[in-house]
């Protein structure tokens, strides 16, 4: 509880949106008593608006401000850039949005939109209150930059950091510049035009006297936050080293190996692109025939094609050029579209280099000496012999690439390579790009592509250096921060979130608090609401003001009435958009925003039914479709847990629900909203009994406290491995049965009488 | 404090406040179909004109990017405005026949038929920028831009093609004044079929 809170409420008129539909007078008059100042402006939202609430708040000293008017989504950030200078932060601002979710979606009366909107902003007042605002923290950067991974992208990232006069570290396992190009075919393949080029700026770096280079150790572990890494080296003896930088750059090459033996590959006669280049390079120009087999179509990854198609037709000129009689023929699929330029076709037919389609339909059949494939001119089966066959090689990232990537934690949501975030949020909410990731680990690419990320990743890291250095290197206010004293170290949270911000606070070692890394936290939050000791706090955005503002608005409910829970990303938008489209639904449904339904902790939606809400449906994405980490599949869990809880003591599960939303789609919204508000009324109220109020206590007490039905529940949830909506679902049944027996052991409706008037919010915390 | 007057009324503004926001400020009417307050002025769509006279000659003006100035005499019904709104709007009309707000703005201003060509009969979307200014100033991304020019100008994003920029947010298609953005957005969101690097 923060005393200091002092709250300032605008209303807006909007024009015709607002004043004439609402009692805006009648509302003032209910809002005055419980803010510290309240007024109706004609548009705060305009610069003549905005310079009344700066006056208001210097002149009244407020420090929380609460505009009640349209779509947060998109006007809270004007309010707040705005109100930045006279020392209101983000999340000291908030609003209600009155013309979407009050003023036009029914057909009540001014005055009962009045006595909706009132809830609806006490409710608001309620959060702002339990707010504990946090200083604007910044992070610095001290001390090198790591470059790790072993992939050429290193080389001109170190480049371009050198010349800035950023330290650099730089993990390799070869350091001779002759080696480290002799093995670029492996990555990159026929691309010798540029190996002069690459081969003096590996050497420029290398020779570099700031260039710290670590030679022949592998990473092992990777603990601390950004600006503060510790990275644990092992050297090739099983020696461990630390390491400590700032910021770490993975250069990460993808594998590139055979197929099958289903395709005649025996690394001799049928081989693959590298293996064709230490063919043309070290054993001598192939002579005879030789055939370039774009197969890509056929191994299921048609988007490489014209990166294989590209290579061979490099390694076709360096072939024409040193044997001009060796025939050449490059063959691929129709579907693919030729990546020659029209000079290079013209290059292509002087050096008599053909290029063969065959018909999609038909897979070509590779024979001794032959390939048979269906002619596009005349559907008969041609056949062409060769003496050397060259087939495309797979791509993946295999190895020690993928182990480096793992150990950094930048693989995210099953994806084959690493271009994913785990997130998908606005830019302004991530302190900084995940890891910088330069190679084709990242995405299949050629060796141009490598480079130019290599610099990007190099200038971007300069950057943040000089924002450091101005001390303008902010982390974002909604993130999320470990409780040490609290935090026993189960890790739950670490295996939920994909986002790799949270670690371990030491190495090596099991039963130690974990940390979060506030440049790369999203502020999903729902590793906070799985931590059973609610040791983890999404701060600015925590679980008390949450529940302040359920509790709020939950008191205020008339029977019928019920609280929606609904994102920033399903819910709400679906909601504006029903505004938009004019719809109308049923008024009963009173709107409160989150970021995400997964940082609903259960004790929140325990505490709406504690404080009289007949009825509360959380309305998120469609499954798959969250924008943080799995926030809809792990509310599904902590939903049905409390339907458990209903059932055990005897009140109708109906009462919960949760909902799918899709922001395109507000008619489904309304449906949603009617039909649950009409169940919920149709159940009719919960009885004001003792009896059910100590139930509904004893439900919230064991959704905050325990942390055995915490636990219980954490490890239920989808982990990131889990490909299915929902986790896993293969021992559902025998899960439930130990999970309900669980929460009836724990579920002791007399020793509820204990937890008397304990209920935070209320002014005296639980011991 | 600036002093000026709309309609012969006396107004008060701040340095920095535009014409658009004054009128606002005091209640008087200005239609406007690209103007958002959480995104900046660009006076695309030309609709909030007002007449400025200033000693005996006038001019018409885009009352959302203008500033105010000390003395101007501003006014927002005189026959000039009422002209070229209703030239506006008919233009309006012809270039999005399909949308209904536009077709009740022009209503409430008397006009209800257009003397333009009609080239499509299922266009809502009036290519205000808008989506494009808030995706930008208010998301911090640039997922949907205006392609092509001239005749063949329109919203989408870059090259036409779902963006995995996008991050579904939604913010474009609150804010569309026509609700033409609700077709456009499921061609912006989505898994791009080639990553953009890869585009030859």
């Amino acid at each position: 509880m923060n005393s200091n809170a002092k709250i300032g409420v605008f209303i807006c008129k909007c024009g015709e949106s607002i004043e004439p539909l609402i009692d805006l007078n009648g509302l003032k008059d209910s809002i005055k008593d419980h803010a510290d100042y309240c007024d109706i402006l004609s548009q705060p939202c305009l610069t003549p608006g905005l310079g009344h609430i700066m006056s208001a708040i210097s002149k009244h000293n407020l420090n929380r401000i609460i505009v009640a008017g349209c779509d947060g989504r998109i006007m809270l950030k004007k309010f707040e850039t705005a109100l930045e200078p006279v020392d209101i932060l983000k999340g000291q601002v908030d609003m209600v949005n009155l013309r979407s979710h009050v003023a036009a979606v029914s057909d009540t009366s001014p005055e009962q939109k009045a006595i909706k909107s009132a809830k609806l902003i006490k409710a608001a007042i309620a959060e702002m209150e339990a707010l504990i605002p946090t200083e604007q923290e910044r992070t610095q950067l001290e001390g090198p930059v790591a470059i790790v991974g072993n992939g050429i992208g290193a080389f001109p990232a170190a480049q371009k950091l050198i010349k800035a006069g950023v330290d650099c570290v730089l993990s390799l396992e070869n350091t001779d510049p002759e080696e480290i190009i002799d093995n670029l075919h492996q990555s990159y393949p026929g691309e010798r035009e540029h190996h002069g080029r690459v081969k003096q700026m590996v050497k420029d770096v290398l020779g570099h006297e700031k260039m710290t280079i670590i030679e022949n150790s592998r990473l092992k572990e990777l603990i601390g936050v950004t600006g503060d890494y510790t990275m644990v080296m092992e050297e090739s003896d099983g020696t461990e080293k630390s390491l400590n930088a700032s910021m770490i750059i993975a250069a990460l090459d993808a594998q590139l190996f055979p197929p099958d033996p289903e395709f005649g590959y025996d690394g001799q006669k049928v081989l693959i692109q590298p293996e064709m280049e230490i063919q043309i390079n070290k054993k001598g120009v192939p002579k005879g025939e030789v055939v370039f087999w774009v197969s890509d179509y056929e191994y299921g990854t048609p988007e490489f094609a014209g990166l294989s198609a590209k290579s061979a037709w490099l390694m076709a000129q360096q072939i024409k050029e040193a044997s001009p009689s060796t025939q050449i023929i490059i063959f691929y699929n129709q579907m693919m579209a030729l990546p020659l330029s029209a000079f290079e076709r013209g290059v292509s037919r002087k050096l008599g280099i053909s290029w063969v389609p065959y018909d999609k339909a038909v897979r070509p059949t590779v024979q001794d000496g032959y390939i048979t494939f269906c002619h596009l001119k005349d559907h008969v089966e041609h056949e062409i012999s060769w003496d050397f066959l060259v087939l495309s090689p797979k791509r993946a990232l295999r190895g020690q690439a993928q182990t480096t990537a793992k150990i950094l934690g930048l693989i995210h949501k099953q994806t084959p390579f690493l271009t994913g975030h785990h997130a998908k949020v606005r830019p302004e909410m991530i302190g900084r790009e995940e890891t910088y990731i330069v190679g084709s680990a990242r995405y299949p690419c050629d060796l141009q592509e490598t480079l130019n990320q290599g610099r990007k990743a190099g200038n971007k890291n300069v950057e943040m250096f000089e924002k450091s250095s101005q001390l303008q290197l902010f982390v974002p206010r909604n993130v999320c921060v470990v409780d040490p004293e609290k935090c026993v170290g189960c890790g739950q949270c670490q295996e939920l979130c994909d986002c790799g911000g949270i670690g371990v606070a030491e190495y090596p070692g099991g039963g130690i608090p974990r940390m979060v890394d506030p440049m790369v936290c999203t502020g999903g939050g729902t590793c906070a609401a799985a931590c059973p000791y609610n040791a983890l706090v999404l701060q600015n955005n925590s679980t008390d003001q949450r529940e302040a503002r359920i509790a709020a608005l939950s008191r205020q409910l008339e029977p019928g009435e019920v609280v929606s829970l609904a994102c920033v990303w399903g819910g709400q938008p679906a909601a504006d958009h029903a505004y938009r489209k004019k719809l109308t639904y049923d008024p009963g449904i009173h709107i409160l925003g989150v970021p995400c339904v997964g940082q609903i902790d259960p004790s929140v939606m325990a505490r709406a039914f504690l404080e009289g809400a007949p009825g509360l449906i959380l309305i998120g994405c469609d499954p798959e479709e969250c924008h943080h980490s799995y926030g809809i599949d792990h509310t599904w869990n902590r939903v049905n847990m409390i339907k458990k809880l209903f059932s055990l003591c005897g009140i109708d599960r109906r009462r919960i629900a949760l909902a799918h939303a899709d922001l395109n789609k507000p008619e489904e919204f309304v449906k949603t909203a009617n039909s649950f508000t009409s169940l919920i009324r149709a159940l009719g109220p919960i009885e004001k009994t003792q009896a059910n109020h100590d139930k509904f206590k004893s439900i919230y007490h064991l959704c905050k406290y325990n942390s055995r039905i915490r636990t219980l529940l954490s490890v239920a949830l989808r982990r990131p491995g889990e490909k299915i909506y929902r986790g896993d679902q293969k021992y559902a049944l025998a899960f439930d049965k130990d999970f309900n027996q669980a929460l009836e052991e724990e579920y002791d409706f007399p020793e509820s009488a204990l937890f008397e008037e304990n209920i935070p919010g209320k002014g005296v915390l639980y011991a | 404090m600036i002093k000026f007057k709309i309609n012969d009324k006396e107004v008060e503004a701040r340095t920095g406040w535009t014409v658009l926001e004054t009128a606002k400020e005091y209640g008087i009417d200005i239609p406007t179909l690209c103007h958002h307050p959480a995104v900046a002025p660009t006076g695309s769509c030309r609709l909030c004109m007002v007449e400025l006279k200033e000693g005996d000659w006038s001019k018409l003006v885009a009352s959302c990017i203008y500033p105010v100035k000390e003395g101007i005499n501003i006014y927002t019904e005189t026959p000039k405005v009422h002209n070229v709104r209703r030239w506006i709007l008919e233009m309006l009309l012809a270039s999005c026949p399909a949308s209904e707000e536009i077709r009740k703005l022009a209503e409430k201003h008397g006009v209800v038929s257009t003397r333009f060509p009609i080239h499509d009969p299922d266009q809502n979307c009036l290519i205000c920028g808008l989506c494009q200014r808030v995706c930008e100033e208010v998301v911090g991304l640039s997922a949907i831009a205006v392609v092509d020019r001239g005749v063949h100008k329109k919203v989408g994003a870059p090259f036409l093609r779902p963006t995995d920029i996008c991050v579904a947010c939604g913010s474009c298609v609150t804010i569309c004044p026509t609700g033409a953005m609700q077709e456009i957005f499921d061609t912006v969101r989505g898994k791009p079929e080639l990553p953009l690097t890869q585009l030859a």
